[in-house]
């Protein structure tokens, strides 16, 4: 071809390059992704990248009122909250000790749930275990609620005299709780790895399904035994879903405020969320910014391993990940005591935290079991001694003012967050750019990584003075949903991502091949296909905002009360009974909302972790 | 008369690829064709045809449907697919799980924005060109294979393309639906006498239905020709050895005595000659004039109404083809003579001169 018409190749190639780059400028402008995507970039960039860059920003500029301090003008580039935290005479109290803390805590808790969790789930999938279908849900609830739910019935079992407040069930039974029993590193790390059980059942539960049963059958007719099977062939196709738990749960765990916020300040016991939020309390909001960015970076790296962890696993998927019914093996004279295990845990976890705290809120005297002393006041009762919340939870106009807000602002924003997430998921499966996708990506899983505190810090700093067009957002319910939907972006995004995978390119192009323009394909193809999707993409978000603290705990105001900040407040001022009462409400939401998404959608809640 | 479809110089390079999937293909489709791109998988046709209905974008090239220019590279000029009124019948059907059937075949109406009559008219004919009329409350979950691809068609043909395109259309049906829906598109395309160009990587497909067939591999067209012209007279080795089961038989030359000894002083640039099965007499002793190779009897595959004969000369394998039952037993020592020879060169193009060698 060349040879043939040598002349007119030569001659023109600079014009044929300018235009071959043309069609494909138009190919990529035309695209209705493209568009869709810029848009979508614009809107992340305001509610997540600003932010984000804000709050990192303010680990290294001076803040107002710091002048002095710092010897600069605010906001020139400063090395004063740098070296305040990591070398100065308090670094040891606002830095070094929280992180070892934290370290250690998250470590313990995750090593305990990993003991815990994965022969409970060999139990729940292998074995001829009597109930097991019930159990394999009933040991999930305590990942469906939050964490701090379990340190508040911790505290009402366990409180000892060391603090003020309303007696413990222990102490009122005639035995006091040593303090390192009632406050501290113990009960932390019991709630945490209880926390964290359920999350590793399910992953392994889920990764033991997709094993396919010939291997173990295969090394059946090899001549191994169940005990070999196990070791040798199950565990080792284990490990990169148990080391992508662990280092999920070691993210998770770094950024948990609620537990150690209950039960760690009593006794002085510092982590870095603490720390944290002791900082953005004080006004030291560089301070505030260096300990988040470190923060930032314990959860960046724990992400990189687990990415590690997920290439390696998908070496080990090449073989045919096909579910195969899997024949269980009977656990003869094993059977009795492993119903006991599987049932204690279900006690421990379960069954004792939500009792305690049902109980806690019908009770005049923590841990009296007379009769006489059960009561309904707390819920619908008027004229308490409580001041200020004189009236039950369920006839208090705060109560319901809270639960209103809680509704429509995490119902709003959930819905937004599932909505922004196909459309991320839209761009990332069908751009011609392949740079918009993954940039869109890269910037919704960011919230993953920051702490809710600090996020809430840099939302305040952002948004609460007029910027533009923007008017000052603080004390509004705007603010908060704005965040909730920036927060729930790395799961939203994920979900879009999968269901316009798994939706695939070939019903919209179908539309297109017969002649159905973008809008009216988007409106009679693409979302009546993915709306179980969107619709399970909805209610998770709407679960995990409803039991969200640290996120909205500095944000909210008076006006914009929600329940979980209603509950902290409740706390604060030591009525421990209203505080109860309004958590087993958000509980009660909780499952709620779990149950329905499990019963309408059929979603996987293996999928929803994160 | 101008062509209904003209490739020109088309290519497409996917980014982060080197070597480009479709490369330079020249191709012309005429008005009322049954035109086939035939290939192993990854040569390049799927691609070529989603070009053509304009879901992928070439990298060089023009493409030319009824005297619209739909890409131009060189021009920057596209059409946007979903203004091409062309029908594309995917692999997969495609099928909308959220509409009925009457609803998926009604909607390139209804985007055409038509009368609810001529809708009505459009569906109905539709339906009943395909014989599926009484399927049309149905959702495409509650029908078979073969129904949910009735059904993919019928929503091509109520768009009234001015071309059909069908990728793979019969690979995910069984055996028997698939010889069934072969005659159901030779009858479509002899009652509509629509233009439509169909891939497959199935050569009875592509033999059987095409008016044409274009034999692709590697991104580049290897030959464009009736079914029988490929068949007879394969322009290369690829298209010779792709096409026809059990394979034509190759044999390199400078490595088998017989073949040498017989092509000396025949044709002095043929390095390796090629003989189908069917092609393949087997005899117990030489015939004269024809070129036969002593081999021995290795195997007898009956395949149910003929037989396939493996053959050995020690070197290699050979297959035979037997409409009747062979009166041979394993082990035997054959002649097995060519009735018919093709010669290739170096470069594996088709000698042309092959008949007068093999008579």
């Amino acid at each position: 071809m060349a040879l043939l018409t040598p002349q007119r190749e030569r001659s023109t190639p600079a014009t044929e390059e300018k235009n071959s780059l043309g069609y494909r400028t138009k190919i990529i402008l035309r695209h209705p992704a493209t568009l869709l995507g810029v848009l979508l970039l614009l809107v992340f960039g305001y509610l997540i990248v600003a932010p984000v860059i804000s709050l990192l920003l303010g680990a290294v500029q001076v803040g107002f009122g710091d002048e002095a301090k710092a010897g600069a003008g605010a906001g020139s580039l400063t090395g004063y909250y740098l070296d305040r935290v990591f070398s100065s005479p308090v670094s040891d109290i606002i830095f070094y000790t929280p992180l070892l803390n934290t370290l250690w805590i998250s470590l313990c808790s995750m090593v305990i749930a990993l003991a815990l969790g994965v022969p409970v789930a060999w139990l729940l999938v292998r074995t001829d275990l009597p109930a097991r279908r019930w159990f394999s849900s009933a040991l999930i609830v305590p990942y469906m609620l939050p964490a701090w739910t379990f340190a508040l019935a911790w505290t009402t079992i366990f409180r000892n005299r060391s603090n003020a407040g309303q007696q413990g069930w222990m102490e009122t039974l005639g035995w006091e709780p040593p303090n390192w029993l009632a406050y501290g590193p113990v009960p932390i790390i019991v709630i945490f790895s209880l926390h964290f059980t359920p999350f590793v059942i399910l992953l392994v539960t889920n990764a033991l399904k997709n094993l396919p049963g010939q291997l173990d059958e295969a090394a059946r007719i090899c001549g191994a035994s169940s005990q070999q099977r196990w070791w040798r062939i199950t565990l080792p196709l284990l490990r990169p879903a148990l080391l992508s738990a662990a280092t999920l749960m070691f993210a998770k765990a770094i950024g948990e405020f609620g537990v150690a916020y209950v039960l760690g300040l009593p006794a002085g016991f510092q982590v870095l969320s603490t720390t944290l939020h002791q900082s953005i309390s004080t006004q030291q909001s560089g301070i505030a910014a260096v300990i988040a960015a470190v923060m930032v970076g314990l959860g960046g790296i724990s992400l990189l391993v687990d990415l590690r962890f997920l290439r390696e696993a998908k070496r080990f998927t090449t073989l045919n990940g096909k579910a195969t019914l899997t024949k269980t093996q009977p656990l003869a004279r094993w059977r009795t005591p492993a119903l006991v295990m599987v049932g204690g845990l279900f006690t421990i976890s379960v069954l004792i935290p939500l009792g305690t705290l049902v109980l806690s809120t019908i009770m005049r005297v923590p841990g009296d079991f007379s009769l006489q002393n059960f009561t309904a006041d707390y819920w619908i009762g008027h004229d308490l001694p409580t001041v200020g919340f004189s009236q039950g939870v369920l006839v208090s106009a705060a109560t319901w003012r809270a639960m209103w807000n809680t509704l429509w602002m995490v119902g709003l924003a959930a819905l937004c967050t599932g909505l922004l997430g196909l459309l991320v998921g839209y761009v990332v499966v069908r751009s011609p750019l392949r740079q918009l996708g993954t940039a869109l990506r890269v910037i919704t899983f960011m919230p993953y990584l920051v702490p809710g505190l600090a996020f809430a810090v840099a939302y305040l700093s952002l948004f609460a003075v007029p910027r533009g067009p923007i008017p000052a957002l603080y004390g509004t319910a705007t603010i908060l949903i704005l965040i909730m939907i920036a927060d729930e972006m790395p799961f939203a995004s994920r979900a879009g991502v999968s269901a316009m995978m798994q939706l695939g390119l070939e019903s919209e192009e179908a539309a297109q091949s017969l002649g159905a323009k973008f809008s009216y394909r988007l409106r009679t193809v693409v979302l009546p296909m993915v709306r179980s999707s969107l619709a399970s993409a909805t209610l998770l978000p709407f679960v995990s905002g409803v039991q969200g603290l640290s996120l909205v705990i500095i944000l909210a105001t008076p006006g914009t009360e929600l329940m979980t900040t209603l509950s902290m407040t409740l706390i604060d001022f030591g009525y421990t009974h209203a505080a109860n009462a309004v958590v087993v409400l958000i509980c009660a939401i909780a499952l709620l909302g779990t149950w329905a998404t499990q019963k309408l959608f059929r979603s996987n809640l293996a999928d929803s972790l994160g | 008369m101008e062509p209904m479809i003209t490739l020109r110089g088309l290519g497409k390079t996917y980014s982060g690829n080197h070597t480009p999937s479709v490369d330079s293909v020249d191709l012309e489709v005429q008005l009322g064709e049954f035109l086939c791109l035939l290939g192993p998988s990854g040569c390049g046709k799927s691609t070529t045809l989603r070009m053509i209905a304009g879901l992928e974008h070439p990298s060089t090239g023009q493409i030319v449907v009824g005297g619209t220019v739909f890409d131009d590279v060189a021009g920057g000029q596209c059409v946007p697919a979903e203004r091409r009124s062309l029908g594309l019948v995917f692999q997969n059907y495609a099928l909308w799980p959220h509409l009925n059937v009457k609803e998926n075949v009604g909607f390139a109406p209804r985007v055409q924005k038509l009368s609810k009559a001529e809708r009505a008219t459009l569906v109905d004919q539709a339906l009943q060109t395909l014989a599926i009329s009484e399927l049309a409350e149905r959702y495409p979950g509650e029908l078979s294979g073969g129904q949910q691809q009735r059904v993919a068609i019928a929503r091509t043909l109520a768009a009234r393309p001015q071309v059909m395109l069908l990728d793979e259309p019969l690979s995910n049906l069984d055996a028997r639906l698939r010889l069934e829906m072969r005659a159901e598109f030779q009858r479509l395309h002899r009652q509509t006498g629509n233009t439509m160009v169909f891939v497959t990587h199935d050569q009875f497909e592509a033999m059987t239905l095409a008016t044409r067939i274009v034999v692709m591999d590697q991104g580049r067209i290897q030959q464009v020709g009736t079914p029988s012209e490929i068949y007879d007279s394969p322009a290369n080795r690829f298209v010779a050895e792709f096409m026809g089961s059990p394979p034509m038989n190759i044999i390199e030359l400078g490595h088998n005595q017989a073949a040498d000894t017989w092509m000396k002083s025949r044709d002095s640039a043929a390095t390796s000659l090629g003989i189908r099965p069917e092609d393949l007499e087997i005899t117990t002793t030489p015939t004269p004039g024809k070129f036969s190779l002593p081999v021995t009897v290795s195997a007898l595959l009956p395949t149910g109404g003929s037989w396939i004969i493996e053959l050995t000369d020690g070197q290699q394998r050979y297959f035979a083809t037997s409409q009747q039952r062979p009166a041979l037993t394993e082990g035997q020592q054959v002649q097995a003579v060519a009735q018919k020879l093709h010669l290739f060169d170096a470069s594996g193009q088709r000698r042309t001169n092959v008949e007068a060698v093999a008579a």
